[in-house]
């Protein structure tokens, strides 16, 4: 079983008397990519607040190594972030303000910023002053940040946002390599899911506050992936001829009362002679299939 | 907590304010002590012979037409201790002690970058006291470079006769110290209380003259005994600590810098403690 980096547990947060986070439960484990989605307001920056001590909690408890929040002060050593916007000095440059927040960490080998400015493409940015940064420099720049310290946990609070394809990418590239390299498990936020597809493993659906769905990336391809949806009241001799009858595996039984076909999606016919054929009573016989955003929309229409 | 300060000296040094304000306060050391005046910022405080309210100096004052017969109107008042003059003006530097608070502790509040430094493993109560303590430190090396660069140069330019004794300086440095601290405190309440450098600003610049303003005419509108504020006030205090002031006055303005130093950041911690990070 995989380490929890962070475990929150019924975590609240109110503003007098507006809720931002109503007992919110999410477990990060050791490794994981972890992607937050959720429309503008939704949450996601308030939880990320809640977690790096930004802002107190209401209610609720959350542990980051399994230290609770009255012992944090020594763990969140080991957690890097970037919340909101990359908030630096506008008349340092880069290399400089990067030896600010290294001097303020304690972190004595100054080589250690060339080396995180190469892995984050601002080496040719070194000298120059962050007031003359694009957006995404100024992005790059905040993960800088959030790795000085080789965290084994790294907060990110909508890096992608404003970023141009190519600037996306360059960055989705540097977290798959802080993931697999340095093994840093990351808790990334996005309001667009397509975006986060490309880099998390695990994902969580975060809506007025309350979480609505979490899944992994298995999961999520499953929900949106092209198929079959067989309705019946007997899974167990229906999988039978699906595999009998017609030769395939390649299905998903998905409750009591619900599999998902991915073969055959051209001949729904042909499954539904060979289901009929064999007495099983179909409840419903569709085809189904949607994109990311669509399967967010109809999640977040859920709630609504 | 001494990581956090040698990280804001990194910064400042690599910044021009730290040297502007260091300029600033030479200048006004050397605007005093050529036309021998100390300079003076919002209401009169002054009770020696270079006050304004002198009808005679001033009507000689007005008919000079070079620095040198400035100084030679003024010389002819007498000799006097300037730089003990200008140390009793030392609520001057209430101006460059806001400037300070805004280089260390406010710019981390208008750029964001606090975050940066709460998130990680730093508590806001060793933020908060690491601050304090860098901006008491800077503020001190303010206080002397004024009272001690005004001391040599004075020397230098005026002459022993226009000059105290270097022990005397340092004694009335000494005494002004925890009132100095104490409307230091005041400063940073403000900071961590509002969190934005434009309502610091707003309130901290034209906060000790209005308020001597308004308790000024409270006091004559209402005809009251006024003993304690000509006394203990910030200006007037400042200004009699600099003017042979007694054991016990020096005891009391000791304890009334302390107590502010307590309360002030008794609130100001309390509440940045409780404050929201935006």
């Amino acid at each position: 079983m995989k380490d929890i980096i962070l475990k929150t547990s019924n975590l609240t947060k109110k503003y007098k008397d507006f809720v931002a986070l109503d007992s919110v439960n999410i477990s990060v484990a050791k490794g994981d990519i972890y992607g937050l989605i959720g429309r503008n307001g939704a949450g996601k920056t308030t939880l990320m607040k809640v977690i790096t001590t930004l802002t107190n909690k209401t209610d609720g408890v959350f542990s980051l190594f399994g230290k609770t929040d009255e012992n944090l002060t020594e763990t969140k050593r080991r957690v890097g972030s970037l919340i909101e916007n990359p908030a630096f000095f506008a008349s340092l440059t880069a290399y400089q303000n990067l030896k600010y927040y290294s001097i303020q960490k304690g972190i004595v080998d100054a080589s250690k910023i060339d080396e995180i400015l190469k892995l984050v493409k601002l080496e040719d940015a070194r000298n120059k002053k962050f007031k003359n940064f694009s957006l995404g420099m100024k992005q790059r720049l905040g993960i800088a940040f959030a790795i000085l310290d080789n965290p084994d946990f790294i907060v990110l609070d909508e890096p992608i946002n404003g970023l141009d394809p190519i600037g996306i990418s360059d960055l989705r590239e540097t977290f798959k390599k802080l993931n697999e390299e340095k093994n840093i498990t990351i808790l990334i936020s996005s309001h667009i899911l397509s975006e986060l597809y490309a880099v998390a493993n695990k994902f969580c659906i975060i809506e007025k506050g309350r979480i609505v769905k979490e899944l992994t990336k298995e999961e999520l391809d499953s929900e949106c992936s092209k198929c079959i949806v067989i309705k019946t009241d007997d899974t167990k001799k229906t999988t039978i001829i699906l595999e009998k009858e017609l030769n395939t595996t390649n299905y998903k039984v998905i409750d009591d009362t619900e599999i998902r076909l991915y073969d055959y999606l051209e001949h729904t016919d042909k499954v539904n002679k060979a289901l009929a054929k064999n007495d099983i009573n179909i409840m419903g016989l569709y085809e189904t299939g949607i994109t990311l955003e669509d399967y967010f929309k109809s999640v977040i229409k859920e709630v609504e | 907590m001494f990581n956090i300060i040698k990280s804001d000296l990194y910064r400042l040094f690599r910044g021009k304010a730290i040297y502007i304000v260091t300029a600033v306060i030479i200048f006004l050391s050397v605007i005093s002590i050529v036309t021998l005046s100390p300079g003076h910022v919002g209401l009169s405080t002054s009770s020696s012979n270079l006050s304004l309210e002198n009808a005679e100096l001033l009507a000689k004052i007005s008919t000079v037409n070079s620095l040198k017969e400035f100084r030679d109107v003024i010389k002819s008042i007498g000799t006097f201790a300037l730089d003990k003059e200008v140390i009793g003006q030392n609520v001057n530097l209430y101006y460059v002690f806001i400037v300070v608070v805004v280089i260390v502790l406010t710019v981390d509040f208008s750029n964001k970058s606090i975050k940066n430094t709460l998130a990680s493993a730093i508590s806001r109560k060793k933020y908060y006291f690491s601050k304090l303590l860098l901006v008491l430190g800077i503020s001190t090396f303010f206080v002397l470079l004024n009272n001690y660069f005004t001391y040599f140069l004075n020397i230098t330019v005026n002459g022993k006769e226009f000059a105290s004794s270097f022990m005397e300086i340092t004694k009335l440095t000494i005494y002004q110290i925890p009132l100095i601290y104490g409307i230091i405190s005041l400063l940073i309440c403000f900071a961590f209380s509002f969190m934005k450098t434009s309502t610091f600003n707003t309130l901290s610049i034209p906060f000790i003259m209005v308020f001597q303003l308004i308790a000024s005419g409270i006091i004559t509108l209402f005809r009251l005994k006024a003993d304690i504020f000509y006394n203990y006030e910030i200006q007037y205090a400042l200004c009699n600590l600099a003017n042979n002031p007694t054991n016990s006055y020096i005891l009391k303005c000791a304890i009334l810098g302390i107590i502010y130093v307590i309360v002030f950041n008794f609130i100001g911690y309390n509440l940045f403690k409780k404050a929201e990070i935006k």
